[in-house]
């Protein structure tokens, strides 16, 4: 079956971190990621069913990932080779469409008894994702023995199992994932007033669960591109404002004293980061109020930010990663209610992977929001 | 001032060399001739008016006075404004006289269109003695001769006939440097040119320049000073000379005044009829020192430049 | 004899029509047979001695109003307020007429004995005036004797504790002015009336004033009643102040109104810049020749090298009148005066008004021409530069020629920034601005303290420049800019174009393809009597 793969190639990992930073998503031309035919992934044991990708994602991590921007930090927990994609429409061989809860916590790990988080309903925070009987990976798409999303199969374990409505489109529910991402930083979410930072399709499902977790929240949201700006301010953004007037928007709206250098006396008290960059963090710190939260949401990766600021003001910096099951339950409800199928702006066959990635790279820049590979036309798909 | 000296000196150098290196003295019991060259109140400085002159009177203005006086003095220009309503027509600037850098000093400030044509009445009796330093006077400062005690017909007719052809002049009406800081009576000699060619008085008042090099004193010494022009006076009808050189004391001492306090108490004073005189109190000499105190007035006078943006 | 304006109809042989242009100038060659141009008159001569003319005033007032040094005693307390920065445009070359007023008055305050005098920059919400600023407006001598001693000073809108409610108009309209001219024995208002805006009662009751007391008539209802706002017969704007003069009057404070006209003398007869105010048919070799040069250096120029120099030039303006006495009665003549020079009789309206926009508005001196205050100067200012009817017909097009760009002089205009940035792109409504934003911006404690320590106009400036063109906004239904950068004339509602065929080709669209059009040539100011 045809499958992109990311293997363990230091060289080629070299030439994508330079090509990644020259332009992003180059990594994907000269980098570890080829498509290839490899033999399907084997089940792993019992309660595991085959799931054949209909629309899989390309998410920010992915795009870190194939420009060897991501932190070794994820060395122990993810194995090689891999194939990415998490954010998965898939159908079961009876045919019915699921979307896949891509962390491997204990329970598709076979342990048993499983992690005190797991017990807890927090797979998020599962203290086993290197162990079991699985090879390490913390989510499908990062993990030799499931396969990902972007192939013609993978695998997966009953328990990562979310049933797709009638009436939601493909389109619509290959969000379901990232929106859930959004669910759960909103749960985070206890202040009155927050930014968000970034208009991705992070930022844009943010500003969406928030608007739904907390009607009379005051959100004020970043916008670089126009299409950004129309759909932030639809999706429940009181005022929305580009990246630059980000800080004078936050003074005007808290009054709040500024001094000559643009640093503000006050701010915000809560921040929703849903870049992730040394950059947005750094903006995030000077918008924050004293006592505020930082919610960072985006990935950071390794980044250098001044943080006298969260010292001296006693901001707390809080991550905000992946989900639980209960995330999916009010993400597909939310779906439903909203009309997200129109974020997926383009979708690619897996032999234009080179594009597409390019396209998802620059998505805000090109007018597009969300990018996806299409598997329901590839060949073989049936075949298997 | 400093070139004058030194000429003076260049001309007693040249005048102890022997025969026939300088003029032959002339033996008793016989008649002189007549000099040829007039000297004193009868120095001729028509030659200091034409093109050549002035030209070098510009370059040694620009090229040498104005560094001079820049580095002796820096000094600063009041009430330029006040000459706005005048026209372009000659005037005749009335200051009072502490020191010699007083011309080098009014002759870089005076505005223009003035600035370019203008003489200045100097001593005869000082000014020009001999013919170096009558040359050096007329070519330097475009000096007119002019007696300190009564105005002869001569240099009356001289100033007048300049002012007539569109000079303006520069003139001291104390007659000579202050002695001691304070000023001395005012003569009639401003007041009749001005009634006779029907020009405006322009009062200005020079501060500081005793400081630098007061009368008695051989090498000057950097100090501040303020030139204060002063509204233009003109001869009212039925006016006698001496009420108008008066008024014209008047209008110094006012501004002597606002430039050691500032305008508002000056006119204060003066509209009680409260502004010092120019020549200070009738004591004796230690209580008139005394008295004389530091009298510059500080100010801040940078303008705050806008922010770097 | 100075010739009077008029109008041109254009035909085949008129040549290219000047239009200013920020920091620069376009010529323009308008359409034969449907376009005509209002020229303004030559400078009228100015006043011999304006010495002699300002004691003459002081020595004999006009209205019910006894001469100045009968109203002076010793004991008194005397204040002595005058116009901003905001006046006049560009700023006139020393000694500003200010000056020698104020110094003429104090003549006779010290001939009648007054001690206690303070000297107030009345600029109500603008921004204070800096030192350099300030010696320009009253001259050395006045800084010199007053400003060490605490006597001369910028007016503070927001010092509650200086501040003096007097009561409120019949109309409800709250009157607040600086405590010290409120409390003062005289006050003497020394006014520069550039345009027949300025003057009257809007002298003290705007120039002294609180937000308090200016949101009862900066503000869109009163302005869209305001047709023309130069016209003040016409204009509520006024009729508020005047109102609140009557409050003023009723709290016993007493005003002695010196109001001074100029003429129109702009650029000068000498120097490069003589040949903006002389008819293009009438250009020499040599005003031909500089100005080509002066448009390419210009062109060649750094914006802020260009900016350094348009800031620095100082307009040979003469003084035609000088009038004192009872506010109301001097004003009435002021204006007589102000139309002598400005006022230019024309015939109809037109379907399309031109306008070129220069590089400076009431609110830029020293600073930079922002997108707000382009708007308000084209259909804020320009546009009521009429009297009788709008120059341009209802639903017709207004096109501006101005670079606009997005630029904002941070130390000025810091309000100005966020108004633009955050309630432009949410609406460029004036009445919804007002509702939604205004009280904020009004009472944000930033923009407070940058008015009153820094050199910012207060918050609630950039509202005013917007309320300034709602009548013109109300009446045109289309403006176009002509050079503007496109991002920040779309902020602004407009539609830009980068030139001149461009704009008539899409006012086409709205007017029809036989549109007249009107040209306002502007500046030297020039106001239009229409019939």
């Amino acid at each position: 079956m045809k499958a992109l793969v990311f293997s363990r190639k230091p060289a080629k990992f070299a030439a994508a971190m330079l090509a990644g930073r020259l332009s992003p998503g180059a990594g994907a031309k000269v980098g570890p990621l080829s498509l290839r035919d490899v033999d399907p992934p084997d089940l792993p044991g019992a309660g595991w069913v085959r799931v054949r990708p209909r629309l899989s994602g390309i998410c920010g991590s992915d795009l870190a990932t194939i420009d060897g921007t991501s932190s070794r930090w994820f060395e122990p927990i993810v194995s090689f080779p891999f194939t990415p994609g998490h954010e998965v429409v898939g159908e079961l061989d009876d045919g019915r469409r699921v979307v896949v809860v891509p962390v491997l916590s204990c329970v598709p790990r076979g342990i048993d008894p499983v992690c005190d988080a797991c017990a807890d309903g927090r797979i998020n925070h599962c203290q086993r994702i290197g162990f079991g009987q699985l090879e390490p990976g913390l989510q499908c798409g990062f993990c030799e023995s499931t396969g990902g999303g972007w192939s013609t199969l993978m695998v997966a374990h009953e328990s990562q199992l979310v049933p797709v409505p009638e009436a939601v489109t493909d389109e619509a529910a290959v969000l379901i994932e990232p929106l859930a991402c959004a669910v759960h930083a909103a749960s985070l979410v206890t202040e009155q007033r927050v930014a968000v930072i970034g208009a991705g399709t992070l930022g844009l499902l943010t500003i969406a669960a928030l608007r739904s977790a907390h009607p009379d929240l005051d959100i004020t949201a970043t916008a670089k591109h126009p299409h950004q700006r129309t759909l932030a301010a639809e999706l429940g953004a009181d005022r929305v404002v580009g990246p630059g007037e980000l800080e004078r928007a936050v003074r005007t709206a808290t009054g709040s004293m500024r001094y000559d250098n643009g640093q503000l006396g006050g701010g915000l008290p809560g921040v929703v980061d849903c870049v992730g960059s040394a950059e947005s963090i750094a903006q995030a710190l000077r918008i924050a109020a004293p006592g505020g939260t930082i919610h960072a949401v985006g990935m950071p990766g390794v980044t250098t930010v001044d943080l006298t600021p969260l010292w001296q003001r006693e901001v707390a910096l809080q991550g905000a990663y992946a989900y639980q099951r209960a995330d999916f339950d009010t993400a597909v409800a939310l779906v439903e209610r909203l009309d997200v199928g129109r974020l997926v702006s383009a979708t690619y066959p897996l032999r234009q992977y080179e594009e597409a990635v390019a396209h998802a790279a620059h998505a805000g820049a090109r007018g597009a929001v969300k990018i996806a590979f299409d598997l329901r036309s590839e060949k073989e798909r049936d075949s298997i | 001032m400093s070139v004058h000296r030194s000429g003076l000196r260049w001309a007693r150098k040249a005048a102890q060399l022997p025969f026939p290196f300088s003029a032959p003295t002339t033996p008793g019991g016989v008649e002189p001739l007549p000099p040829t060259k007039k000297l004193g109140a009868d120095y001729d400085t028509d030659w200091a008016r034409r093109f050549p002159a002035r030209l070098a009177r510009l370059a040694l203005l620009e090229g040498v006075m104005r560094p001079t006086v820049a580095a002796l003095g820096a000094p600063e220009r009041d009430g330029i404004d006040r000459l706005t309503g005048l026209t372009d027509g000659p005037v005749i600037f009335a200051g009072n006289h502490h020191s010699h850098l007083d011309t080098p000093v009014v002759l870089t400030s005076i505005p223009e269109p003035w600035r370019h044509k203008v003489f200045v009445g100097a001593a005869a009796d000082y000014f020009f003695r001999n013919r170096a330093t009558s040359a050096a006077s007329a070519l330097v400062i475009g000096a007119i001769p002019i007696e300190r005690s009564t105005v002869t017909r001569r240099s009356a007719d001289q100033a007048a006939t300049l002012i007539d052809r569109g000079w303006s002049m520069l003139i001291f009406p104390e007659g000579g440097r202050s002695p001691d800081g304070w000023g001395q009576p005012f003569r009639g000699g401003a007041a009749y040119l001005a009634n006779r060619c029907g020009v405006p008085v322009v009062p200005l008042h020079i501060q500081g320049t005793d400081k630098i090099l007061r009368k008695g004193k051989k090498l000057p010494h950097p100090a501040n000073v303020r030139v204060t022009y002063g509204t233009p006076l003109r001869p009212e009808a039925g006016e006698s000379t001496s009420r108008f050189a008066e008024r014209i004391e008047r209008a110094v001492a006012e501004l002597a005044d606002e430039a050691t306090t500032d305008w508002w108490q000056a006119r204060q004073r003066a509209a009680a009829g409260t502004t010092p005189s120019l020549s200070g109190p009738d004591a004796p000499a230690w209580r008139r020192a005394w008295a004389l105190g530091d009298r510059s007035r500080k100010r801040r006078r940078q303008a705050r430049p806008w922010p770097k943006l | 004899m100075p010739r009077p304006g008029f109008v041109l109809e254009v035909d085949k042989s008129t040549p290219p029509i000047l239009f200013h242009h920020g920091e620069s100038f376009r010529l323009e060659k308008l359409p034969a047979g449907r376009s005509r141009v209002l020229y303004p008159g030559e400078p009228l001569e100015p006043l011999d001695d304006v010495d002699a003319a300002i004691r003459h005033a002081l020595a004999n007032p006009l209205g019910d109003s006894e001469p100045l040094h009968a109203l002076l005693r010793p004991g008194m307390k005397l204040t002595i307020a005058f116009d901003d920065i905001s006046l006049p445009l560009p700023p006139m070359r020393r000694p500003d007429v200010r000056q020698r007023v104020i110094e003429a008055v104090l003549d006779v305050a010290a001939a009648a004995g007054v001690d206690d005098v303070h000297i107030i920059a009345a600029l109500a919400l603008h921004r204070r005036m800096t030192e350099a600023e300030l010696r320009h407006a009253v001259g050395d001598r006045v800084y010199d004797a007053f400003a060490p001693h605490g006597l001369l000073y910028n007016h503070d809108a927001e010092d509650l504790d200086n501040l003096e409610f007097l009561g409120t108009t019949r109309h409800g309209e709250e009157v607040e002015i600086n405590k010290r001219a409120a409390t003062s024995d005289l006050i003497v208002y020394v006014n520069i009336n550039l345009v027949s805006m300025d003057g009257g009662w809007k002298s003290t009751a705007t120039g002294l004033s609180s937000y308090r007391s200016l949101r009862h008539h900066h503000n869109v209802k009163t302005m869209q009643h305001s047709r023309s706002f130069m016209d003040r017969h016409k204009s509520e704007l006024h009729s508020s102040n005047w109102r609140m003069g009557e409050v003023l009057k009723n709290a016993g404070v007493k005003v002695f109104q010196i109001e001074t006209t100029l003429n129109n003398d702009t650029f000068g007869t000498s120097g490069p810049m003589t040949v903006l105010q002389k008819r293009e048919w009438e250009w020499t070799a040599k005003d031909r020749a500089t100005f080509i040069a002066m448009k390419a250096g210009l062109d060649r120029m750094p914006i802020k090298a260009r900016r350094r120099i348009f800031n620095g030039w100082l307009a040979p303006y003469g003084v035609t009148s000088v009038q004192a006495g009872e506010v109301e009665a001097v004003h009435e003549v002021t204006t007589e005066n102000v139309f002598k020079q400005q006022l230019v009789p024309i015939e109809g309206q037109t379907d399309i008004l031109t306008m070129g926009l220069p590089y400076i508005c009431p609110y830029n001196v020293n600073s930079v021409m922002n997108p707000i205050l382009v708007m308000c100067l084209g259909l804020g200012y320009f546009f009521n530069m009429y009297r009788g009817q709008p120059l341009v017909r209802e639903g017709g097009v207004v096109i501006l020629s101005h670079p606009t760009p997005w630029e904002f002089n941070p130390v000025h205009h810091p309000s100005y920034i966020d108004f633009f940035e955050q309630c432009l792109a949410d609406t460029t409504d004036p009445l919804e601005l007002e509702a939604r934003y205004e009280k904020q911006f009004a009472e944000d404690e930033w923009y407070r303290h940058l008015y009153r320590t820094s050199y910012a106009y207060h918050g609630v400036h950039p509202f005013y420049m917007w309320y300034w063109g709602t009548h013109g906004m109300q009446h045109v239904g289309k403006v176009i800019i002509v050079g503007g950068e496109p991002r920040s004339v779309r902020r602004l509602g407009f539609t830009p174009a980068s030139t001149l065929q461009d704009a008539l080709e899409m006012a086409s669209d709205v007017v029809g393809r036989d549109a007249t059009i009107t040209h306002l040539h502007n500046p030297p100011l020039v106001m239009a009597d229409v019939t």
